[in-house]
């Protein structure tokens, strides 16, 4: 890893067209402004991280867990739902078939 | 995935959605499609294609969190081939708890489906506010 010593004002360049500033120094706050091309994605790694971890979570939940919630959600859905209103399976699968 | 399982999938003639934005934590799992699990249309099941057994729990968040409105990139519209006339839809992946009460949805990353062009991809947002668990009852 490249280490640089940098003050509040100044800046690093990446590549071409990448420029990280150092705004401000406050404590142990740094605050950084990034200028990059629109298509490069710039997250906060730890949020990478949490999104990982609550896909891992949520991926295959078992099917009497799907089961009770789909029952849930219908009993609460049954009083404010309205009878026409589209959902999202309509448009991609309009034959998809509901298991059980 | 194994040849049962992709005939099952074949027959029922679901359309196959392409994660043009993966799934943080599954980058190789591309294909997936989108199955209802009741007859509103609430609760469906967002289910790979690439890896049997392997799906997400989704809903359209307006029910529940009726002021969400995340906006997304010109990035993200140029990967998803969005246009004025382009169907889209807005879900969020749940995951379950025991109850519903325990059930939490991801508003710090939903999934956009461009319904014409079947092009998808669960959205980084990072916009400060947005939580990966909120509850969904609030």
């Amino acid at each position: 890893m490249l280490v640089l010593s940098r003050r509040a004002g100044e800046s690093v360049v990446l590549g071409e067209d990448i420029t990280i500033t150092i705004l401000e120094v406050r404590g142990d706050v740094v605050r950084v402004g990034i200028d990059a091309p629109r298509s490069l994605k710039v997250h906060r790694a730890e949020l990478l991280v949490q999104l990982e971890q609550s896909n891992r979570q949520a991926a295959s939940p078992a099917d009497e867990v799907v089961a009770d919630l789909t029952r849930a959600l219908g009993s609460t859905g049954g009083t404010g739902g309205t009878g026409g209103t589209a959902g999202p399976g309509e448009p991609t699968a309009p034959s998809a078939p509901r298991p059980e | 995935m194994t040849a049962a399982a992709t005939a099952e999938l074949v027959t029922a003639d679901l359309p196959v959605l392409e994660m043009v934005r993966p799934m943080p934590g599954f980058p190789d799992h591309r294909r997936f499609t989108l199955v209802r699990l009741d007859d509103e249309g609430l609760l469906c099941s967002l289910t790979s294609l690439d890896e049997p057994g392997l799906r997400f729990l989704v809903v359209p968040p307006d029910r529940f969190f009726p002021d969400y409105a995340p906006e997304v990139d010109d990035d993200v519209v140029a990967d998803l081939e969005l246009d004025g006339d382009s169907e889209v839809l807005l879900l969020v992946v749940l995951t379950a708890g025991g109850s519903l009460a325990a059930t939490t949805a991801n508003l710090a990353a939903p999934v956009l489906v461009n319904a014409g062009t079947r092009r998808a991809g669960q959205i980084v947002l990072d916009e400060p506010g947005l939580p990966v668990a909120a509850p969904l009852l609030g």
